[in-house]
């Protein structure tokens, strides 16, 4: 709460500032509340202005006209169930094989040796890449796309449950060795609980980095899916169509992220105040 | 480091030679496996056209070393790059700096920061393309704009994890404020922005190359994307392979950098 904020305010406010403020509407404007909604007028406000500027850059009024349209035509459901059921589907594969992988690797040193840098190769090769070989390889249906989420998350997922495994205590796992505890309840009652916090950091990555593979791959191999129609309304030189749709697909991922995982995560991570939480 | 040692079984002696010898055979182990088995799938299960092997896309990427142009299209890359992540670096840091401080702030950026960095990759690429055209500016802007909210993100938390008490001892004994900047303040914030800056730094190679793929003329992106539209997955697979390369070599001098920096430290902090 410093006088610093109150003087950039004033764009937002409807009074000046010769006039005094009612003291009311001040503390409004300063609250965290009035702060957010202040960045969303600043956000629509620069939005405005480079619209103006650039004339290929559509306005928000003109893009949420053409959102109601594409509504109200139906193809915003069709494209998103397509793209939903191949994004979901590679998500789930890259839930099991960053798993496993990432278990093996935390806990079985010869896998550690064998797998580590072909993770850390996977963890460097861009969404796009993917995307390119696998419609190089099948070419236009659901497999590219499929194979792009799951080749681009599943490092994600690995990388981050080899650290989990590696945070559990080596005390307890020694000890539990030592008391021969099987592998299966070790897994179950000493290790998962130390990785399940990891595996939401990775799959979070996991799903940020495979929503855009998914929309690269649709981009480019693909005739149906939002990626695609994105691309439809790029080529026929509409890009109100094209903002409209990046609209929508950075809608999902903000909404999905916001209202699902976080709030898991949040759970999970309530002990912690690190940078790992956001 | 130390997990390795602990994990070995049975009565090995633990010597500095033998455990050094037991990694190297454990990084050229891994190689082995991972180049084995790629070469299986290109052999047996797909054909070589589809999916080349080891050899054919090491054949080629001595062919684009030898031609040269490595070093036109990386130094093209490297510099939008640079130029980009100094960007999001100016950007970033007072953002960050503001929302660690000021509670005002912190309310503003929050939403804007958080929804900037979970847009794809795929938005700036082709927004930049949009608006100008296949010019440097474009992936100059993207790449700042994919990593300035991590190393925002990471500064406001390092300026929260300032010890407290630091700070009312300064002010207790009136240190200057240059002081209590140098010797306090940068300490605290000095890994976390290592950290932010070591993620930011791979996503900002993802989408350079990703913008570069979309529109430009210049660059290891627009290489990959000639190769695909000659329909050449050896090509593909070797600028992706030198990519790959090149980016593995920039984070360990990053990583290196940083073990330099806070050698004074006893344990690291960064996640």
């Amino acid at each position: 709460m410093s006088t610093r904020a109150a003087t950039t305010l004033d764009r937002a406010a409807p009074a000046r500032r010769g006039v005094p403020l009612p003291r009311r509407v001040l503390d409004a404007l300063l609250s965290d509340v009035g702060a957010r909604i202040t960045s969303y007028v600043v956000f629509l406000l620069g939005w405005q202005i480079l619209s103006a500027l650039y004339d290929r850059v559509p306005g928000p009024i003109e893009v949420v006209e053409m959102l109601v349209d594409e509504f109200q035509r139906g193809v915003v459901w069709d494209n998103f169930s397509v793209t939903a059921d191949r994004f979901f589907t590679g998500l789930v594969f890259a839930l099991v094989a960053g798993l496993v992988l990432g278990l093996l690797i935390g806990m079985w040193p010869l896998a550690r040796a064998l797998l580590k840098d072909t993770m850390t190769v996977g963890l460097a090769i861009p969404a796009i890449i993917w995307a390119l070989l696998t419609a190089l390889w099948f070419g236009f249906n659901w497999k590219a796309p499929v194979l792009t989420v799951a080749l681009t998350a599943t490092p994600f997922v690995a990388v981050n449950v080899t650290q989990g495994v590696q945070a559990v205590p080596r005390d307890l796992l020694r000890m539990s060795k030592a008391f021969g505890v099987p592998v299966g309840r070790r897994v179950r009652l000493l290790v998962l609980p130390f990785v399940m916090d990891y595996v939401f950091t990775g799959l979070r990555f996991g799903i940020i980095l495979g929503w855009n593979g998914v929309l690269l791959s649709e981009w480019f191999a693909s005739t149906e899916g939002v990626g695609w129609q994105a691309r439809y309304w790029y080529d026929a030189n509409n890009f109100t169509g094209f903002v409209a749709w990046v609209v929508l697909f950075v809608g999902f991922i903000v909404i999905f992220d916001r209202l699902i995982l976080v709030p898991i995560q949040n759970r999970v991570f309530r002990w912690r105040t690190t940078i790992a939480r956001r | 480091m130390a997990n390795v040692a602990v994990e070995g079984r049975g009565l090995r002696v633990p010597g500095l030679g033998s455990r050094r010898w037991r990694q190297a055979a454990a990084v050229v182990l891994g190689w082995l496996a991972f180049f084995g088995v790629w070469a299986f799938a290109s052999q047996v299960l797909f054909d070589p056209n589809r999916l080349p092997g080891p050899l054919d896309v090491a054949d080629a990427m001595g062919t684009i070393i030898g031609s040269g142009d490595v070093l036109t299209h990386f130094s093209s890359s490297l510099g939008k790059i640079s130029l980009g992540f100094g960007l999001a670096v100016l950007i970033g840091v007072p953002i960050g700096f503001l929302m660690g401080r000021t509670r005002y702030w912190k309310a503003f950026f929050h939403d804007p920061v958080i929804v900037a960095g979970s847009i794809p990759g795929i938005t700036y690429a082709v927004l930049a393309l949009v608006i100008f055209g296949i010019g440097l500016e474009g992936p100059i802007l993207a790449t700042a704009l994919i990593s300035m909210p991590y190393i925002a993100l990471n500064v406001s938390a390092g300026l929260e994890g300032i010890d407290a008490s630091l700070m009312t001892m300064s002010r207790a004994f009136r240190r200057p404020r240059k002081d209590v900047i140098r010797h306090v303040l940068v300490p605290s914030i000095a890994p976390f922005v290592f950290a932010g800056v070591r993620l930011s730094f791979a996503l900002a190679w993802k989408v350079e190359a990703l913008t570069e793929v979309f529109g430009s003329s210049k660059g290891i992106g627009f290489m990959i994307r000639r190769s695909y539209q000659l329909f050449s997955v050896v090509d593909v697979l070797a600028w992706t392979g030198l990519f790959v390369i090149f980016m593995l070599l920039l984070e360990r001098l990053v990583v290196r950098a940083e073990r330099h920096l806070f050698r004074w430290r006893p344990q690291e902090t960064s996640a």
